[in-house]
């Protein structure tokens, strides 16, 4: 019997016998169909409790990425709760059948008090990281050591004739139009940095493929290998014996031919 | 022959192969069912039959019968001990499936398929099959099309293929904001941030924290917003990237509650444009809503100070 037969028949074992699995409890609570309030409050509650196993895992995880994911969770679970629980206030004002009259009027209490236990839930880190100030300056690039202003200055005190202000208007707009160029130059980089970043990647995506393809045709050379030897070996068995044969009728034949000559001859 | 003239509609050029194909399904049949001169199946000879006919019918356009043929199919080769072409057979049934507009057969299929793949103990091509499914459904079915993505995302995950799980990602992300599920997919961006983080793919990590930040922002929860790069600048590769800062000038630009700042950044941005499309459409949005309402008005302090004898 193979693996998935076995899989098979265990399978329909459990299916024949599982009314008799004791392990999982049945709870009929009366007039379970008419109280949405308290399965809604339930559901709530166990939702709740989900969420406060994630922020416990939170507490012990040390890898940030999945620090940051579970509280992404967290805060996801917290918001869907908080809808619920408009719906909670709603059914919390409603009259059921088969409760006393008291205990709805602790309904909305107890709707508030599990309102207030999900606003409770921590739900992220809240310390703002701080720029480093050192870190923030960006990298200065200097071609050479006058600046255009420093030469400007050491004109100070001489008056502008006209052509010195044609000079300075044409100064100011090369300087306007490098500017714009350097900003088109700054576009390209970037574009460049992210496609080779994602270059990069999709490289590294693909080393794990070649790797396990590289690792399967080794494999399959070697089976090749193998099986190509063997087959010389049976082939080379094979032809040795029909040498032989061939050998022995090509034989018997020149000794009958060699026979009858010497018949013919020998009248 | 019988066939022929019980079909005079069919092109004359391709009867022949269907009346071929019929023969060898009901040649297969009988080897199959048992009866009482048949008490064992005959699988090994049935399999072929079956595949052969599947594929004529197939090029016939003949769905219905390609599709159980198929079927058919994948049973046997899984009875002689092959999942493999047992699990390719099924998704060629399930995509004859969809074609045929049956879409919870067409789920049904798919998930078999990729069970039988696992059988064989190979994650990648079964988390494929259930991507493929997925896509096939998700049109009419999304949330069945969402729960299968996750599945195979969870399943390339355990196998720790990370980096294979990008697209996967990728296609329940936009799938969330076609269906305007935004909290669900900026929680998924930080989920693939992770898988990122786990195989060291820097460039997409930040890029899935960047689009998490843009789609809360897009949601109008600047609280959310603020929360979440508050969690991503905790991990140095986003808080140092042009992503972070990109992310942080976004933020401090609705800090300071001018729609023409956030504007600005976005369109002079040269990081924005190379996000996923659907993300730069969001983004490109902003600010959604009137700032007004995200900025919830917080009571002032100073009259509790005031009142405050202690």
């Amino acid at each position: 019997m193979s693996t998935i037969d076995l899989l098979k028949r265990v399978n329909g074992i459990i299916e024949k016998y599982e009314k008799y699995d004791a392990s999982t409890p049945k709870e009929r609570p009366a007039n379970a169909s008419q109280d949405y309030f308290m399965k809604l409050y339930r559901t709530i509650e166990d939702d709740l409790n989900d969420v406060l196993k994630k922020v416990e895992e939170v507490e012990h995880e040390r890898n940030r990425a999945v620090i940051a994911t579970l509280n992404a969770e967290v805060r996801r679970s917290k918001a869907a709760l908080r809808l619920e629980l408009l719906k909670l206030h709603k059914l919390a004002q409603k009259k059921v059948k088969g409760v006393i009259a008291e205990e709805i009027l602790t309904r909305p209490s107890m709707a508030l008090a599990l309102a207030a236990r999900i606003e409770e839930v921590p739900d992220g880190v809240n310390a703002i990281r701080k720029k480093n100030p050192a870190n923030g300056q960006p990298l200065e690039i200097r071609i050479d050591n006058y600046s255009p202003d420093d030469i400007m200055r050491s004109g100070a005190g001489r008056e502008h004739s006209v052509e010195s202000k044609g000079f300075s208007d044409e100064y100011e707009l090369r300087k306007i139009k490098q500017d714009e160029g350097l900003e088109a130059i700054q576009q390209g980089l970037t574009t460049l940095k992210d496609m080779a970043h994602d270059i990069g990647e999709e490289l590294s995506r693909q080393e794990q493929l070649v790797d396990e393809a590289d690792t399967k045709t080794d494999q399959a050379s070697a089976n090749m290998n193998t099986t190509n030897s063997r087959l010389k070996e049976s082939v080379t068995a094979m032809r040795s014996s029909r040498n032989f044969c061939i050998d022995i009728t090509l034989l018997v034949i020149i000794l009958g031919i060699a026979a009858y000559l010497y018949k013919a001859l020998k009248k | 022959m019988a066939e022929s003239s019980k079909r005079p509609h069919s092109a004359p050029s391709l009867d022949p192969r269907l009346t071929h194909a019929h023969q060898l399904v009901r040649k297969a049949d009988k080897l199959t069912t048992l009866s009482f001169f048949n008490w064992w199946p005959d699988w090994t000879q049935a399999t072929p039959l079956y595949e052969q006919a599947a594929t004529a019918y197939k090029l016939a356009k003949m769905l219905e019968e390609a599709k159980t043929c198929y079927e058919k199919a994948a049973t046997g080769q899984e009875r002689l001990s092959s999942p493999w072409t047992a699990g390719k057979h099924m998704e060629s049934a399930g995509a004859l499936a969809k074609e045929l507009g049956r879409i919870d057969e067409t789920v049904v299929l798919y998930r078999r398929a990729s069970e039988l793949f696992l059988e064989c103990g190979k994650a990648q091509p079964s988390a494929d099959v259930l991507g493929r499914g997925a896509r096939a459904v998700e049109d009419e079915s999304p949330e069945v099309a969402i729960r299968m993505y996750l599945d195979a995302c969870a399943m390339l995950e355990e196998d720790g293929r990370e980096q294979m799980a990008f697209d996967t990602y990728r296609a329940v992300v936009n799938l969330y904001i076609k269906l305007n599920r935004f909290k669900d997919a900026a929680a998924l961006l930080v989920r693939w941030g992770q898988a990122a983080d786990k195989c060291h793919a820097t460039q997409s990590q930040c890029k899935a924290y960047l689009s998490a930040i843009i789609v809360h922002l897009y949601d109008e929860d600047l609280k959310q917003a603020q929360q979440c790069y508050n969690d991503c600048s905790q991990m140095d590769v986003f808080y140092k990237s042009d992503q972070g800062e990109t992310a942080e000038k976004l933020l401090s630009a609705y800090g300071e509650e001018s729609s023409d700042e956030i504007k600005h950044v976005v369109d002079s941005s040269y990081i924005i444009p190379h996000l996923d499309h659907m993300i730069v459409r969001l983004a490109k949005q902003l600010p959604k809503g009137e700032l007004k309402t995200i900025f919830p008005v917080e009571p002032s302090d100073d009259k509790l100070n005031e009142d405050d004898l202690t």
